[in-house]
């Protein structure tokens, strides 16, 4: 146990470390190539170990490992710091120092310090360990060709790669931290290693939007820390215990611990990019694609959720939980209208990520064994297709010097591999028989008894299928026989293939996944579970997914199968000329024709949309917190 | 036993239930504007013919895609005719609804991917309010199991009278009649040519009007779901609210995306909250 | 017995297209006049398709012009087979009385080949109906010839 709880944790750490000293590039690749098998592995090994109540690190030269964490959570508050003067940023020096100011007092005043575990592990923890380490690590060995390519691209004299790579795989490790730890201190500080680690890494390449972002980014996680520490104390000043599991058992406690239960979602809130914090992870897109990949699909947003959906039972059936599920569902709609107004291909993907975190959110605030089902499988597939779709969005756009999904039109016809894989990926966001929609699917059955919040679902999958479809049916195109297809480095194919094999096979194995991850889970902890009776049935409907999956491999063979058909180009009033896409116009002159998308942007625009959707999302986080109370 | 009879009719009996009544449609059409009309069976001929003839498609995801609205319609519709969950009809037939518009927009050809544009227009203004309609079911029965729903000792209809009116909007759009045919115009020479169908010919085209007679005879299963204790009512509310559909369609003039995303949203929407409040009240 | 179905079905569903090549309007008028109340051709399931792709027979009124040859080509090219081109009027079959302007090509069959010419200027309703089913008839022969 402590052995695989230490690969998880510190080897990303040391690797790191060996990456930032030892500047060469090949130690690099091997560095982080090894880093992710080992951790993959472990990952699986601790998963096959099981689920563990309590786990504490001993003591490090004589030290205690919770006076380590301490003395690191000032070290690392005072980086900050260090940050927010250098960037004369006075929204972060005020939020880090109100932190410090606290922290102090909490620790030093109020908290009596008795042992209390630092790890525990229940399945919900199992699963995002696994999606860190495995997903995760695909993205980090993508990024070694991928951060070649960006350089050269970017003609950069000295290589910035070594810090990049100390921060990518650092990242792992807290992550892993952060979805392990059980003293709600260290799950404090392995938060706000990530709130600096994504700050680093958004403002990695320098320009002066990326570091506006990442100031923006690090002033709004610092704001959710903020919100941690004071929702840490209010809740230690209820239950007397820095123990999570003790917090969880303990149910909801009064209005005073509620309220410090819903600050620490809003941290959540802040981290997972919810409306109206939208705009951090929108400018997050800056960044070189494996950050977004690692930040938008794996880890950052996913730690703000698992927060939400880690506390649910110590808010069940009050208001809070309430508003919750309806804040929630109002970033899933409100994101899904964004991103139809976008034709930035990642400013689509990341609304489509903030809106499913909106729904998983959502789920968690209807707090039923049904609805928490849903969140955990959302979690699950939505980490590894919109993985895929990330790292297809860089792939293509190193290929093509563009990400508007204008440009992506045909691109079939370019990069048929690639494309391939990203229609792969939009259609496992969308369609079943894949995970993402058996999620939206339980998530709608379980949200059929509030009224709001099941309106609400309703138009956000509607607007959900415009963007993807229109995505989609847009990169599809023709080919001429006999093309071969484009290559792509090795480190590049591998994660692209694995990721892509794993949205779809996963899919298959929901029936598997739900029996012996989810379930013994629901009953273990303090939930009504009743898994009888009610839309659990969902499950038993699983030959019909065999069906359709097999109706979708008839229609391909069909398609491929097809007799080579007359070459014929578009209809165009009989005006073609050849098949160049043109047609005979006035003076006997040729006249290009095409259409682009409708982004309705009359009604679904950025500018006229975003001032209303904050307005509404601020106030529905102040009915949230509010409704501690 | 019973399973495979249903299959059966859902697979088989469905989509020729569904040419005829295309048939019918036109027949009365006819009528309406004083002509005679071609007979009954038009749409199977026109059908078989299609099949019979040479199939041009831009590249083959066009007919990948057509083979899937095929597909994924007539899974939808057997599905129902099993008795299955409300939920997962709407998303296998979601499916279909993607893949006719992601088919759409494959080829380079302005017609179809404006009318793909349009279709998803379309998609975005019926989805939300059906969802609502099958959650007001479901509040209505206790279930979105099919088989609950048709235990109900009371029809549907009285209790869900708004949500039925919205239905009918729903069917309008997914029928593609006037004043919402707008993605693939079915006179053929107006502005859009046939929009998203503009560029499949031959065999593929007759894969998509068999899929769209999939789609009829489920949206009328849905509507029959209403009144599911007196066959004879169930006849004469499916014969009414067809013959609406009709009237409608000879009635009104074709309009503009814009107009109906935000009619029928408002409308719709509303409708449903307030059938849906009744519910959570009752 | 789907083979003898559907050639049942070709001669029930002719789908015709209209193309107004470069007439003056009389025959095109006449045409139309097909599918009004009065002759309603719909009884014998004749569709009048916008779209070459979806077309069994070609309708085309008027001359051919230099200026048009080269649509007409290209919408019979993009029809499906089996397809059957039906010249309506004087001018479908030979140029009319427009044969001798400077700018006009001649008849239909100078571009594409023709199966049935229907006489007439303007030709009437009734005898364009019976060109279609003439027309049927054809692509019926075709058919069994091609096996
Ligand atoms: S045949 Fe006569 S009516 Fe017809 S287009 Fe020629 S001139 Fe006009």
């Amino acid at each position: 146990m402590s052995n695989l709880l230490s690969i998880l944790i510190l080897l990303p750490v040391l690797s790191a470390l060996a990456c930032y000293i030892v500047r060469s590039g090949a130690v690099r690749r091997l560095v982080v190539t090894v880093t992710g098998g080992v951790l993959s592995v472990a990952s699986v090994a601790l998963l096959l170990r099981g689920s563990f109540e309590a786990w504490s690190p001993g003591t490090l030269f004589g030290l205690s490992w919770d006076l380590i964490i301490t003395v690191l959570d000032f070290a690392l508050l005072g980086v900050i710091l260090y940050y927010g003067f250098k960037l004369k940023s006075l929204f972060i020096q005020i939020f880090t120092l109100a932190q410090i100011v606290l922290l102090s007092v909490f620790e030093f005043i109020i908290v009596e310090h008795v042992a209390v575990p630092a790890f525990r592990a229940d399945n919900l923890s199992l699963i995002m360990v696994l999606i860190v380490s495995i997903i995760g690590s695909l993205i980090c060995i993508f990024g070694l060709p991928y951060m070649n390519r960006h350089e050269k691209h970017l003609n950069l004299q000295k290589t910035k790669q070594p810090e990049f790579f100390f921060y990518l795989v650092i990242f792992l490790g807290a992550m892993n931290g952060l979805v392990l730890a059980n003293n709600i201190l260290w799950l404090y500080f392995f938060f706000e290693v990530t709130s600096l680690c994504s700050f680093r890494l958004i403002g990695h390449d320098g320009t002066k939007v990326a570091v506006a972002n990442a100031t923006r980014a690090l002033w709004m996680n610092s704001f959710g820390g903020l919100g941690f520490v004071v929702g840490m104390m209010l809740a230690y000043n209820a239950v007397e215990t820095l123990s999570i599991a003790a917090l969880l058992t303990a149910g909801p406690q009064g209005a005073l611990a509620l309220t410090g239960v819903a600050l620490i979602c809003f941290a959540g809130f802040v981290k997972a990019a919810q409306v109206p914090f939208q705009s951090w992870l929108l400018g997050a897109m800056v960044a070189p694609t494996p950050v977004s990949a690692l930040l938008h699909s794996s880890t950052m947003v996913k730690a703000g959720v698992y927060i939400v959906l880690r506390l649910a039972p110590a808010y069940q059936g009050t208001l809070l939980s309430d508003t919750i599920a309806i804040c929630g569902a109002f970033t899933f709609v409100a994101c899904a209208a964004l991103a139809i107004g976008q034709s930035n291909g990642k400013k689509i993907l990341a609304y489509s990520t903030i809106s499913n975190l909106g729904l998983i959110v959502a789920c968690a605030g209807l707090n039923t064994p049904l609805a928490i089902t849903a969140a955990i499988m959302l979690i699950i597939f939505h980490a590894v297709s919109k993985s895929l779709l990330f790292l297809c969005v860089g792939t293509i756009e190193q290929e093509i010097g563009s990400r508007d999904i204008e440009d992506m039109r045909g691109l079939y016809e370019r990069m048929p591999r690639t494309s391939f894989l990203a229609i792969t990926g939009v259609l496992t966001m969308l369609l079943p028989p894949f995970g993402v929609l058996l999620g939206k699917w339980m998530a709608i059955e379980a949200a059929a008894g509030s009224i709001w919040v099941i309106i609400m679902l309703a138009l956000g999958s509607a607007l959900t299928v415009v963007y993807w479809a229109r995505w989609g049916g847009g990169m599809m195109g023709s080919r001429k026989p006999g093309q071969p297809s484009e290559s792509l480095p090795l480190l590049i194919n591998l994660p692209l293939m694995l990721l892509c094999i794993g949205a779809v096979g996963l899919s298959a194995a929901t029936p598997a996944i739900y029996a012996n991850l989810i379930q013994p889970m629901l009953s273990s902890a303090a939930l009504a579970v009743n898994t009888t009776t009610g839309s659990l049935g969902a499950f038993a409907v699983y030959g019909l997914y065999i069906a359709l999956g097999l109706g979708l491999f008839v229609a391909f063979r069909a398609g491929r199968r097809a007799p080579v058909l007359r070459k014929v180009g578009p209809y165009m009033g009989g005006a073609n000329l050849g098949e160049d896409g043109s047609f005979n116009g006035p003076m006997n002159q040729p006249v290009a024709f095409g259409a682009g998308n409708l982004y309705l942007s009359e009604l679904f625009g950025e500018q006229k949309l975003t001032m209303w959707v904050n307005i509404a999302g601020a106030a529905l986080l102040v009915l949230m917190i509010g409704g501690g109370l | 036993m019973k399973y495979v009879i249903l299959a059966f009719i859902g697979l088989v009996v469905a989509p020729l239930a569904g040419g005829l009544l295309a048939g019918i449609d036109r027949r009365i059409t006819a009528r309406l504007q004083s002509r005679q009309g071609p007979p009954i069976r038009q749409a199977l001929y026109d059908v078989l013919k299609l099949f019979g003839k040479e199939g041009l498609a831009l590249n083959k995801w066009q007919i990948i895609c057509a083979w899937v609205y095929l597909i994924a319609a007539a899974l939808a519709c057997t599905l129902f005719f099993l008795q299955s969950d409300l939920l997962l009809i709407f998303f296998v037939q979601a499916v279909g609804a993607v893949f006719l518009v992601m088919g759409a927009m494959a080829g380079r050809s302005p017609y179809s991917q404006v009318g793909a544009q349009r279709e998803l227009i379309q998609v975005l203004t019926y989805e939300p309010l059906l969802v609502l309609v099958f959650v007001c079911m479901y509040l209505a029965a206790g279930s979105f199991n099919i088989s609950d729903i048709l235990a109900v000792e009371s029809p549907l209809l009285a209790q869900l009278p708004l949500a039925y009116i919205v239905l009918t909007y729903i069917l309008t759009i997914k029928l593609r009649k006037s004043p919402f045919d707008f993605s693939t115009s079915h006179h053929g020479h107006q502005e859009l040519v046939k929009g998203v169908l503009t560029e499949y010919s031959g065999p593929y085209l007759a894969l998509t009007e068999v899929a769209h007679w999939y789609e009829t005879v489920l949206l009328l299963g849905v509507c029959a779901l209403f009144w599911t204790t007196n066959w004879l009512w169930m006849a004469v509310l499916l014969m009414a609210t067809y013959f609406l559909e009709l009237v409608i369609d000879n009635t009104m003039a074709r309009m503009t995306w814009r107009w109906m995303l935000k009619y029928v949203w408002g409308i719709g929407l509303a409708m449903s909250v307030v059938n849906l409040i009744w519910l959570y009240a009752g | 017995m789907f083979k003898s179905l559907i050639k049942n079905s070709r001669a029930k569903s002719p789908w015709i297209m209209h193309f107004d090549c470069g007439s003056c309007n009389g025959c095109d008028i006449e045409v139309l006049a097909c599918l009004t109340p009065l002759y309603d051709v719909e009884r014998f399931g004749v569709v009048n398709v916008g779209n070459p792709k979806h077309a069994d027979v070609l309708l085309v009124t008027g001359t051919v012009n230099h200026r048009n040859k080269k649509v007409l080509k290209n919408l019979y090219d993009q029809m499906p087979e089996p397809k059957a081109v039906i010249a309506i009027g004087a001018c479908g079959a030979t140029g009319g009385v427009f044969r001798d302007a400077y700018n006009v090509v001649g008849g239909v069959d100078k571009v594409i080949p023709v199966d049935v010419y229907v006489p007439g200027c303007p030709a009437k309703p009734e005898a364009i109906i019976d060109g279609v089913v003439e027309g049927l008839k054809k692509f019926q022969q075709k058919v069994e010839q091609a096996g």
